[in-house]
């Protein structure tokens, strides 16, 4: 039997020398393709569960698994990140002074590709995501839903096998909000992809196969199955 | 057509982010990379001068005492000198920095008026001055600046000088000299009998010895003459006088110190830069950004300015030397000639400041936590 893609296990996290509890013993396992939502009241460590299993912030204590492999140890976090996992943020964080598709190809510079191919693939995707003609609109000049369909892009850049979204549709309208999901699950859907959505609207959580609703920095209730 | 992203592009669009605050740092850098040109070139371009004065004279050995400022010899020693086998003419002279005017100042040389050395000056117009005779000869530039031709008067520390000559030097030490007869020299600067240093032009190289052996052999007999003189190497005395050492140090201390606030205007805008896209560096991280590529980032950015800073640098410090060089005060002793090498070094070290200021920020920067990069407002 494989690995799952994820795993975490006795995960905790403090912060403040241990003052502030985040998470307080955390176990869950993701299995490749799955879609996954994490819900919770503010400041349940929803996030912060999605940071360690992105790679972004390390355990106090517990460990998270990448198909087995224990992350920052075994494998190297940067180049985790970089290679395994596209991040999505409420807050879009798109790069002011870069057009669309340079925002898209920020994420490929690190992997040392070549330039043409770089934007050759940013181009492609940012068709995909409907914007083929705003590839050279700074953030200040793109609606919220299209900077997040830019950040949706950016995410993919590198092909990764994981997508982790925070509070995706945190800044969108309704219509947005439908939109952005429908390409979300349209991606994991067609590449197979490993989506992890935390969200503290309702709708989302539910309609995911697999819910996990976390409170306290514990996991309060697992729903699996539609 | 779709914008292409470089690392380099990137970086540049990160100067570009805050124009005013790009534009003034390149102030800074551009004025220490100016001062550095201007004042290390001229340093330069002095010994360059002074190597020149004697190659273009024929001066194998200049013959001394230990300190060229209070250099006082007395004037038999020079047919001692004369008598030795290797030598083939002695040149003995007096010179000084003398005010002419307010405004210009000169160095001023007594020559005898058969020496070797007057046999290098190109004379544009006009004859050479006599032994005995209050009369001069200036350097076109010179007499450009004075406004003086052959048969006009010059005063030099009271005394009536006529012109009769006006040569084309080849060194800014010539160029804007004025020489008059040695017992002239020696008359208005009360040194009768006393000369500064003696030139000597040595005989022909014997076959089958090095120049520099002999060079050498000369120096070891003249010193051996009298106790306390030194003969040196004309090369050796060009690169190794107090006036051109003086001038170094004053070109180096002056320039560092403003190479040095260079370095802290780009240190303090890389610093601020860092902090203000603090959650930009998360969001880099977030993507895959090693922290090496952070680091490479803010170098690239730092080095940017310090070579945008260096190519302006080098037009300031090279119009400066331009100007220093058709300036009255100042034509005497500077040129223009700057070497290319010194161009390179100055852009190398324009773009090491850069690197050197922008290490820090570089290094703070990647090692920002990415989450809490992200978290911050």
């Amino acid at each position: 039997m494989s690995s799952p893609i994820l795993e975490v296990r006795g995960l905790e996290k403090s912060y403040d020398e241990g003052h502030v509890a985040a998470l307080r013993g955390v176990d869950v396992s993701i299995e490749a393709g799955e879609y996954v939502t994490v819900s919770g009241p503010s400041g349940s460590g929803k996030s912060t569960l999605l940071h360690m299993l992105g790679g972004l912030d390390t355990p106090s204590k517990g460990e998270v698994l990448f198909r087995g492999s224990p992350l920052g140890t075994a494998v190297n976090l940067d180049s985790f990140r970089s290679r395994q996992v596209g991040f999505i943020f409420q807050a879009f964080h798109l790069l002011p002074t870069l057009r669309a598709v340079e925002n898209v190809q920020v994420a490929m510079l690190a992997l040392n590709g070549r330039a043409n191919h770089r934007v050759e693939r940013a181009t492609a995707l940012l068709e995909e995501m409907g914007l083929k003609d705003r590839m050279n609109h700074y953030p200040n000049e793109l609606s919220a839903g299209e900077r997040q369909r830019v950040a949706i892009a950016r995410a993919l850049a590198n092909d990764p096998a994981i997508l982790l979204a925070d509070e995706p549709t945190g800044n969108l309208d309704s219509v947005n909000t439908g939109h952005i999901m429908d390409i979300l699950r349209g991606i994991r859907e067609q590449r197979g992809m490993t989506l992890v959505i935390v969200t503290h609207e309702n709708d989302i959580a539910l309609s995911a196969p697999r819910h996990i609703r976390i409170r306290d920095g514990r996991i309060e209730h697992e729903r699996t199955g539609a | 057509m779709a914008s292409q992203l470089s690392f380099t592009g990137f970086a540049w669009k990160n100067l570009l982010r805050r124009r005013l605050r790009t534009l003034l740092t390149l102030c800074g850098i551009t004025m220490g990379i100016g001062a550095f040109v201007a004042l290390v070139g001229f340093s330069r371009s002095f010994e360059h001068a002074w190597l020149q004065l004697y190659q273009n004279a024929g001066t194998d050995i200049a013959v001394l005492q230990s300190s060229l400022f209070n250099s006082s010899l007395d004037e038999s020693l020079g047919p001692k000198i004369q008598a030795l086998p290797q030598v083939a003419a002695v040149a003995p002279l007096v010179f000084n920095l003398i005010d002419l005017t307010p405004d210009v100042n000169a160095l001023v040389y007594g020559w005898r008026a058969d020496s070797y050395e007057l046999d290098s000056l190109h004379f544009t117009s006009g004859t050479r001055f006599r032994a005995g005779q209050p009369e001069v000869v200036l350097g076109d530039l010179l007499a450009q600046n004075l406004n003086k031709k052959p048969g006009d008067t010059i005063t030099i520390l009271g005394e009536v000088f006529t012109i009769t000559g006006i040569f084309h030097g080849g060194t800014a030490l010539e160029t804007g000299a004025v020489i008059m007869p040695l017992d002239q020299m020696q008359n208005i600067s009360s040194r009768e009998g006393k000369v500064t240093a003696f030139h000597v032009r040595l005989r022909p190289t014997p076959a089958g010895e090095s120049y520099e052996k002999y060079v050498a052999q000369a120096q070891a007999k003249i010193e051996a003459l009298e106790p306390g003189i030194r003969a040196e190497a004309a090369a050796e005395r060009a690169s190794n006088n107090q006036i051109v050492d003086i001038a170094h140090a004053v070109a180096w201390g002056t320039s560092s110190i403003a190479l040095l606030i260079g370095i802290v205007g780009i240190a303090n805008t890389m610093a601020m830069s860092v902090f203000e896209r603090t959650r930009e560096i998360g969001v880099l991280r977030a993507l895959g950004w090693k922290g090496r590529h952070v680091i490479l980032l803010i170098l690239t950015e730092a080095a940017g300015l310090g070579m945008v800073g260096g190519l302006l640098g080098i037009v300031l410090g090279w119009g400066a030397l331009r100007i220093l060089a058709i300036m009255p005060q100042t034509a005497s002793v500077v040129s223009t000639a700057v070497s290319p090498v010194h161009l390179v070094e100055s852009l190398f070290i324009a773009i090491g400041s850069g690197l050197v200021a922008g290490a820090y920020p570089a290094w703070r920067g990647a090692r920002l936590s990415p989450v809490e990069a992200l978290r911050y407002e």
